[in-house]
């Protein structure tokens, strides 16, 4: 008990505030948000690992990208929110499509550093013409659902916002169990994830079939950035962050795992909220990230719900 | 083309001394060729090149030396050496600026200090593997900056506005620069470019110069002689094959956590050498971009060799200089804007990786292979 108080003591933490339930419950549904958020990023990141077995490094500036698509559908081209999201998601899936055709696929799917490395490259292509094209300014994006909170407790709202965000991830998740599970096309993406090879010699064009788990990836990940930008505002490098929170959710949630990268969204997302509230800790909110991945690496490398990988020794 | 010379004959070691002495004069003749900054107009576009570039460069090479020993020799993924780089940049800018060191006598701290701390880095990193250990350290990467700008250290580190360093380097009165400058005139033909004096400022970066070509020398012959031996045969094997090199008695967990220390301590001169260049530290400097131009540097120089440390260092700090002096687009009138410097070094790395995937040292190798052949002789006894 000592110890933890002494702990306590280090991190500055008010009895008051710890035992404000008005605060938890803000901070919950803050965090609940977030994590809605980071879980749609890591989703996408799940899908190109599930499918790839590398970790696409340039998905938050995809994102990036479809965000400033669906910013000028709706702010400049007046077009109502949800529908230039749902314009930019399929727009920033063409480019991935084209991405991965063009920097991706010429490259031996088995060797993964170099492919990782191509990521980094575009990571920094996308990025900085972003900034080229668009400039540094900040804008503001609208959300896609109407302001104001049907529930209030005092300082604690579960607002409209918080509410369709989560409802949103959930019924990304909805689509793309029924998508993977039900259609020829999942099938085929399913079997490519399982084993790339023996996909090939039953007649699966693997080529296309991973072209499409990009362009799905880049337009949920698109999504994401929707929902994660009205919080923030908008300029080149509003990504980088959720990227890194989500790449935590994704290590946490087992990296091939899609309901794990659902979960792992919400509890780095409630993590973070929560930590940095009753810790104080507002310059480390990254840290909590990387203090998760550390942790998932070291004591469970395949994360909550992650299959294992059998390694010839 | 000429005819193949036998290693380690005459020929082939006056050739060597040549290209050496060639090296070397280059390296002592440049900053008095530029130290008036350099201004040429290319393309119809004005470009100045001073010598705190080419300083800056330097440091950048030491980095990227760095991360080759952890990710180009022994094959660990690091995305976060920016984090060993700032470490030693900021241990530098408090030991001088609070305990009035010189610059030189904080590298007495900054190897050993950041030599343990890489261990301990490199701990962890036992139990996490290729990607897994890119994801940490680019995690790891982009907290460096808010660690620097967290409250408790904020007075000394200066959070988010920096910390400009007391101490200047002027140069001492013995250093011989007037005598080097009248030397640098008898040579035919770019004696006449060097400058008869220089001013104060001007000695200073001359003298800042050499300073950091010696640590970046040091630095480069150490490495080399340890990643001739068996530490590097070891930490090759480990690289190209893990089970192999276990089986053949390499103990990886003791190899792989060594490059890690030394990979670091090299990454913190690299600090302490970009902290001696600006003097000034800042927190964003050593962030996530920082982290992935040295995987550029990396990669575009070549994975795995000295040469393309040099190669990469003058790649990372040019191409970004290069691109915001260049208005329009070179040979029209085409206005360039924005930071377009960082896409070019993103399509230069996935060129490289498709074109040339040994880097550019690899392609030189392989032109000086053409143009003079050595032919490999079998050891003797």
């Amino acid at each position: 008990m000592g110890v933890l108080v002494s702990v306590l003591g280090v991190f500055d933490v008010s009895f008051d505030k710890l035992s404000n339930g008005e605060l938890w419950l803000a901070q919950f549904f803050r965090g609940l948000s977030d994590g809605a958020t980071y879980a749609s990023v890591a989703l996408a990141l799940v899908m190109i690992y599930k499918s790839t077995g590398f970790i696409n490094f340039a998905q938050g500036s995809l994102a990036l990208l479809g965000v400033y698509l669906a910013y000028i559908f709706s702010v400049e081209q007046g077009l109502p929110v949800a529908v230039a999201v749902v314009c930019a998601m399929v727009a920033s899936a063409v480019v991935a499509a084209f991405v991965e055709r063009v920097f991706i696929r010429p490259f031996p799917p088995d060797h993964v550093l170099p492919l990782v490395i191509v990521t980094l490259g575009l990571l920094l292509i996308i990025d900085s013409a972003v900034g080229i094209v668009w400039g540094f300014r900040t804008r503001s994006l609208p959300s896609m659902f109407p302001s104001g909170a049907p529930i209030e407790w005092g300082i604690a709202q579960l607002t409209w916002r918080t509410i369709g965000n989560l409802g949103t991830v959930f019924a990304v998740v909805g689509l793309l169990y029924l998508l993977l599970s039900r259609t020829k096309v999942g099938l085929a993406f399913r079997a490519v994830s399982s084993n790339l090879e023996s996909a090939r010699l039953v007649g699966i064009r693997v080529g296309p079939t991973l072209g499409f788990g990009w362009a799905l990836a880049a337009a949920i990940g698109t999504l994401g950035g929707a929902l994660v930008v009205p919080d923030l505002l908008l300029e080149p490098s509003i990504m980088l962050r959720v990227l890194i929170f989500s790449l935590a959710a994704a290590a946490l949630g087992g990296l091939d795992s899609m309901v794990g990268a659902v979960i792992g969204g919400l509890v780095v997302g409630l993590a973070r909220n929560l930590l940095v509230t009753f810790l104080d800790l507002s310059e480390l909110a990254l840290a909590t990230a990387v203090a998760v991945i550390l942790v998932v690496l070291l004591v469970r490398p395949t994360g909550l719900f992650g299959s294992t990988r059998v390694e010839r020794v | 083309m000429s005819a193949a010379v036998p290693a380690g004959s005459r020929q082939h070691r006056r050739r060597q001394i040549i290209g050496w002495a060639l090296f070397a004069l280059v390296v002592v003749l440049i900053p008095f060729l530029i130290a008036d900054t350099y201004s040429p107009t290319i393309l119809g576009n004005r470009y100045t090149f001073g010598l705190g570039n080419l300083s800056q460069a330097i440091g950048l090479m030491v980095a990227v030396l760095g991360l080759n020993i952890a990710t180009g020799y022994s094959g660990q993924l690091s995305l976060g050496h920016s984090f060993f780089v700032g470490s030693g940049a900021y241990l530098t800018a408090v030991l001088v600026n609070e305990f009035h060191w010189s610059y030189m006598a904080t590298l007495g701290v900054v190897v050993p200090g950041l030599f343990v701390f890489g261990v301990l880095f490199g701990i962890p990193a036992l139990r996490i593997q290729g990607l897994y250990l890119g994801l940490l350290t680019f995690a790891v990467a982009a907290v460096f900056p808010s660690i620097i700008r967290l409250d408790e250290v904020a007075d000394r580190t200066g959070g988010s506005n920096g910390l400009l360093i007391d101490s200047d380097l002027e140069a001492p009165t013995w250093a011989p620069l007037g005598t080097v400058t009248e030397w640098l005139h008898a040579i035919p033909g770019v004696g006449s470019r060097v400058p008869d004096g220089l001013t104060g400022r001007q000695e200073e970066a001359v003298y800042k110069y050499f300073l950091l070509v010696i640590i970046a020398a040091v630095c480069f012959w150490l490495v080399r002689n340890i990643l001739a031996g068996r530490v590097g045969r070891a930490l090759v094997a480990i690289r190209d094959n893990p089970l192999g090199a276990a089986a053949n008695g390499v103990n990886l967990a003791a190899y792989k956590t060594l490059s890690f220390g030394i990979s670091a301590a090299v990454g913190g001169v690299a600090g302490t050498m970009l902290a001696m260049h600006s003097g000034f530290v800042g927190p964003d400097e050593f962030g996530f971009s920082m982290a992935i131009l040295l995987i550029v540097g990396l990669i575009v120089g070549g994975s795995g060799t000295l040469h393309g440390a040099v190669v990469g260092g003058l790649a990372i700090q040019f191409v970004p200089v290069w691109s915001s002096q260049t208005q329009t687009l070179p040979g029209t009138d085409v206005a360039l804007e924005g930071p377009y410097g960082t896409a070019i070094l993103g399509g230069l790395l996935i060129i490289i990786i498709f074109a040339l995937p040994g880097g550019t040292a690899h392609g030189f190798r392989r032109i000086k292979a053409r143009l003079m052949p050595v032919a490999p002789q079998p050891p003797s006894g």
